[in-house]
C-alpha cells in the first residue's frame, strides 16, 4: 500500500492549509465564543471548491477523490473544527445523493451543492434506541402523490442552515430499521420545523438541532435510492463520514500535539524546559504516534474508499481507535501545559471541547467492534 | 451494608441534600457565566460547612478527614466548580492547622464560621510544579514584613477574607528560604490582578494577586522563617485528597448519567448488550475502586499514621479515574453528553489531574516511596516446584 500523496493530493493538502491559515485562523476563537453560523467563510469555501471536492466535474464538483478530501478535512481542522464539522456534514449528504440519486436528483441539487449555494444534511439519528423505533421516529407513510413524513430527526448537523436534508425514515413502524428509507427533504417543505439550536461543547459554530417533521408532503421524487434501502445507505454514508471525521480529530490532536510540543520547549520549570523531562516526552511522543497511526488508518481506508472496494472494516478500525485515543490527544497535551494551558486564553482548551464531538459513538448498541469481530479472517 | 458510621451517614445525607438544593440547579448557570456564586457562601452559613475542617475548640464542625472526603465527594457530585470553592478554602486553613499558634488559628478560622473563605497563595508564573522556583519575596523591616511579589491560578483569590500567602525572606537559601504569611483581605498594597476565564471549574474564581509592599505584621508570619516551603508540603498532603474526593463525585456523576441515558435510551431492554454493560461495569470498577482508595487515605490520616504517598496515589488515581470515566460517558452518550453537562463534567476533570500538583509530580513522590523499599530476595526455588 502506497501511504505518499500524490503531487495532485499534496497540492490540493497544500491549498487547504492555505485557507484555512486566511480564513480559518483569524475566525476559530470568536466562532468558538459566539457559535455563530461562519456564513461568509463557507461562502468562501465554495468559491475555493472545498464543498463539491467529492464530487464530478459535470456537476461542478473538483472530483478530486477521498484521499484528498480527507487530506482536506484534517488541515482544515487544524485550524478550526466547527468548519470542519460543516464540511463533512455537508458532503456527506452530498455523497449520498452523488451515489443513490436518480439523474433528475443529481442534476436538481448536486450543482447548487458544490457551489455552496444550497448546504447539505444528514438527519439520521433520532431518540430511540435506534431510528424507526421508539415513538419519536420518522414515519414515512405512502399516499396517492408520494409520502407523508411525520416524527422527529434528533441531533441534526448544519440543521437551520441547510437547504436541503438527506433524512432517513420508517415506511413500516412495526418492522422499525428494516423498513428505513432514505428521502431529500427541501429545508422550505411545509411542515419541517427546525427546533431551537442546541448548545455544544465544541465544535461551536455547525450548529446542531432537532428536526420535527409535521406531515410534510414529499413527491415520490424525493425517494433516494429504493424503498426499505435505507440501513443500507445509512451504514455506508456514515462509514464514509465516520472516516472523514477521523480525519477531523488527527487534525485537532496533531495541532494541540504541535503547540503543546513548542510550549514545553519554552516553559522552565527546574532550571529546564519541561521538554527535557521524560515523563513530558512520554505524553507528547503517546500523542504523536496515536495521531500518526491514525492517519494510516484513515488514509488507508479513505483510499478503499477512493478505489471504490469495500473499506468499512477498516473505517471500523479508525473509529474504534480513535473512541479510545482521540480524547486522550487532548487530555494528555492539556496535561503538557498545565495550569497555563488550562486557560481559555490559550487554544487547547477549545481542542478539548471540540475532539470530544469527533469521538462520539452515535448509533447505540452498534459499535464498531461488531463490524470488526466479524471480519476477522 | 456500609463501613460508615451513623454520624458519618447522617453528615453524607445532609450534604447530598444541600447540594441537591442549592449547588445542582445553580451549577450550569455559574458554568456559564464565570461569575463567582456568592449565593453559595450565604446558602453555606446555616451549616458551618466552611469550617468542617475546623477543631472543635476554634468553633468548627471539626469532620474527620474520611467524613471531610465524603462531603466533598458530594460537591463534587453536585459543581466540581463549586466544590473546588470549598476545597481550596480547606487547603488555605491546612496550612494554619499545620503551623499557625493559638492566636493565628483563633483569628484564621473565625470568619470560616460565617462562610467566609480562605485562599491559599504559592504558586506564581513561573513557578508551577517548581513550587521552590518562586520569586515573591518578604524583608523583615521592623515588627513587620514587606511583601512583594505576583501569584497566580489562586483559587477563591477574589473572594477570600483570609490568605496564606509564600515568599522568600531569604532569596539566597533557596527552597529553605521560603515563608508562610497569614494575610488579610484589603491590605495596603494587596490587590487583585487578572480573573482566570478556565476549561472548567468556572464557578471557582481564579485570579492573580498581586502583592506590592504590602505590610504584614510580623506575628503573621506561619511558623519559623524559612519554613514555608515544609508547611507547603504538608499542608498540601493533607488537603490533596480534597481533589480526590471531587473527582470521585465528577466521576460518580458522569456514570450516573450514563446509567440513566441507557435506561432512556433502551426502554424495557435491562441488558442493552455486553459491549455497552461491560463499559458500565468497567466505570463502575474504576469509581468504586477510586473512592476506597481515598477512603484507605482519609483513614490513615485519621489514625495519625503517615500517608503522604496514600495522598499522592488518591489524588493521581481518582483525578484519572474521573478524566477517564467521565471521557467514556461523552463517547458512550454521544450526541447526547455532547448536547448536555458531561462536557462539563470532563472540563472539570481536567484541572483535578493538574492543579495541587500535577499527576506527574505525584508520580514523582510515589515513585520515590516505591524505589525507596526494595522487596527483601526470595529464596530461589528448585526448578519443577
Amino acid at each position: 500500500m502506497n501511504f505518499d500523496l500524490t503531487e495532485e493530493q499534496q497540492l490540493i493538502g497544500q491549498s487547504a492549509r492555505d485557507f484555512a491559515k486566511q480564513y480559518l485562523e483569524p475566525i476559530a476563537v470568536g466562532l468558538d465564543q459566539t457559535g455563530e453560523y461562519p456564513k461568509a467563510v463557507v461562502q468562501a469555501l465554495a468559491k475555493h471548491d472545498f464543498l463539491g471536492l467529492l464530487l464530478p466535474a459535470d456537476v461542478g464538483g473538483a472530483a478530486a477523490g477521498f484521499v484528498s478530501y480527507v487530506e482536506v478535512i484534517e488541515d482544515l481542522s487544524r485550524y478550526c473544527g466547527a468548519v470542519a464539522s460543516i464540511v463533512n456534514n455537508h458532503t456527506v449528504a452530498a455523497y449520498t445523493i452523488q451515489n443513490w440519486g436518480t439523474a433528475e436528483q443529481k442534476k436538481q441539487y448536486l450543482p447548487a451543492m458544490a457551489k455552496g449555494e444550497l448546504l447539505g444534511g444528514f438527519a439520521i439519528f433520532e431518540n430511540g434506541p435506534m431510528p424507526g423505533v421508539g415513538q419519536d421516529a420518522l414515519i414515512a407513510t405512502k399516499h396517492d402523490v408520494g409520502y407523508v413524513l411525520n416524527g422527529k430527526k434528533a441531533f441534526v448537523r448544519n440543521a437551520g442552515e441547510a437547504g436541503v436534508y438527506v433524512v432517513f425514515a420508517t415506511t413500516d413502524p412495526a418492522a422499525g430499521a428494516k423498513a428505513l428509507t432514505a428521502f431529500i427533504v427541501q429545508a422550505s417543505a411545509v411542515g419541517v420545523k427546525v427546533g431551537e439550536k442546541q448548545e455544544t461543547m465544541g465544535l461551536k459554530g455547525c450548529p446542531v438541532a432537532e428536526i420535527t417533521f409535521e406531515n410534510v408532503v414529499l413527491a415520490e421524487t424525493a425517494l433516494l435510492g429504493s424503498l426499505n434501502q435505507g440501513a443500507e445507505i445509512a451504514a455506508k454514508a456514515l462509514a464514509v463520514a465516520s472516516v472523514a471525521e477521523a480525519a477531523q480529530t488527527v487534525g485537532i490532536g496533531q495541532a494541540a500535539v504541535e503547540h503543546a510540543a513548542a510550549y514545553a520547549k519554552q516553559r522552565v520549570q527546574f532550571g529546564k524546559p519541561v521538554a527535557v523531562l521524560q515523563a513530558i516526552q512520554t505524553l507528547l511522543a503517546e500523542v504523536a504516534t496515536d495521531c500518526h497511526l491514525a492517519r494510516l488508518g484513515l488514509r488507508n481506508a479513505a483510499l478503499l474508499i477512493e478505489d471504490g472496494k469495500p473499506f468499512e472494516v477498516e473505517a471500523a478500525m479508525v473509529k474504534s481507535f480513535l473512541v479510545r485515543l482521540g480524547p486522550k490527544m487532548l487530555i494528555d497535551t492539556c496535561q503538557v501545559e498545565g495550569g497555563f494551558g488550562y486557560s481559555e486564553t490559550m487554544p487547547l482548551p477549545r481542542m478539548f471541547r471540540d475532539i470530544a464531538g469527533t469521538t462520539l459513538l452515535d448509533a447505540p448498541g452498534d459499535f464498531p467492534e461488531k463490524l470488526i469481530a466479524a471480519n476477522i479472517a | 451494608m456500609s463501613i460508615l458510621s451513623p454520624e458519618q451517614l447522617a453528615i453524607q445525607k445532609t450534604a447530598k441534600e444541600f447540594v441537591a438544593k442549592v449547588i445542582i440547579p445553580n451549577a450550569a448557570k455559574y458554568d456559564k457565566s464565570g461569575e463567582f456564586p456568592t449565593m453559595l457562601l450565604e446558602a453555606a452559613k446555616a451549616s458551618k460547612i466552611f469550617a468542617m475542617a475546623v477543631p472543635k475548640e476554634y468553633g468548627g464542625l471539626n469532620y474527620d478527614a474520611l467524613t471531610q472526603a465524603l462531603v466533598l465527594e458530594e460537591w463534587g457530585y453536585g459543581c466540581a466548580g463549586m466544590g473546588t470553592t470549598l476545597a481550596a478554602s480547606i487547603l488555605s486553613m491546612d496550612s494554619v492547622l499545620v503551623a499557625g499558634t493559638d492566636a493565628q488559628k483563633s483569628a484564621y478560622f473565625k470568619p470560616m464560621l460565617n462562610a467566609e473563605i480562605g485562599s491559599f497563595g504559592l504558586t506564581e508564573p513561573g513557578a508551577g510544579s517548581d513550587a521552590a522556583a518562586g520569586k515573591a519575596t518578604a524583608v523583615k523591616k521592623g515588627d513587620n514584613y514587606i511583601l512583594n511579589g505576583t501569584k497566580c491560578w489562586i483559587t477563591n483569590g477574589g473572594f477570600a477574607s483570609v490568605y496564606v500567602i509564600f515568599a522568600l525572606t531569604d532569596p539566597a537559601a533557596g527552597v529553605k528560604g521560603i515563608s508562610a504569611f497569614i494575610l488579610q483581605r484589603g491590605l495596603p498594597g494587596f490587590t487583585i490582578g487578572t480573573t482566570d476565564h478556565k476549561l472548567g471549574i468556572r464557578a471557582s474564581n481564579t485570579v492573580e494577586l498581586l502583592l506590592k509592599d504590602v505590610q504584614v505584621p510580623a506575628t503573621n508570619l506561619l511558623g519559623k522563617e524559612g519554613e514555608g516551603m515544609k508547611i507547603a508540603m504538608m499542608t498540601l498532603d493533607m488537603a490533596r485528597p480534597a481533589i480526590a474526593a471531587l473527582s470521585v463525585g465528577l466521576a460518580q456523576r458522569a456514570l450516573d448519567a450514563c446509567v440513566a441515558h441507557v435506561h432512556t435510551r433502551f426502554p424495557g431492554k435491562p441488558f442493552p448488550g455486553q459491549t455497552l454493560q461491560f463499559k458500565l461495569a468497567d466505570m463502575q470498577i474504576m469509581v468504586e475502586a477510586a473512592r476506597d482508595c481515598l477512603h484507605q487515605a482519609m483513614l490513615l490520616r485519621d489514625a495519625g499514621a503517615p500517608y503522604t504517598k496514600e495522598s499522592a496515589i488518591c489524588k493521581t488515581f481518582c483525578s484519572d479515574v474521573a478524566m477517564q470515566v467521565t471521557a467514556t460517558a461523552m463517547s458512550l452518550m454521544g450526541s447526547y453528553a455532547y448536547t448536555s453537562d458531561i462536557g462539563k463534567y470532563m472540563r472539570d476533570s481536567k484541572i483535578m489531574q493538574i492543579f495541587e500538583g500535577t499527576n506527574q509530580i505525584q508520580r514523582l513522590v510515589i515513585s520515590r516511596a516505591v524505589l525507596a523499599h526494595p522487596p527483601a530476595p526470595i529464596a530461589a526455588q528448585k526448578a519443577g516446584k
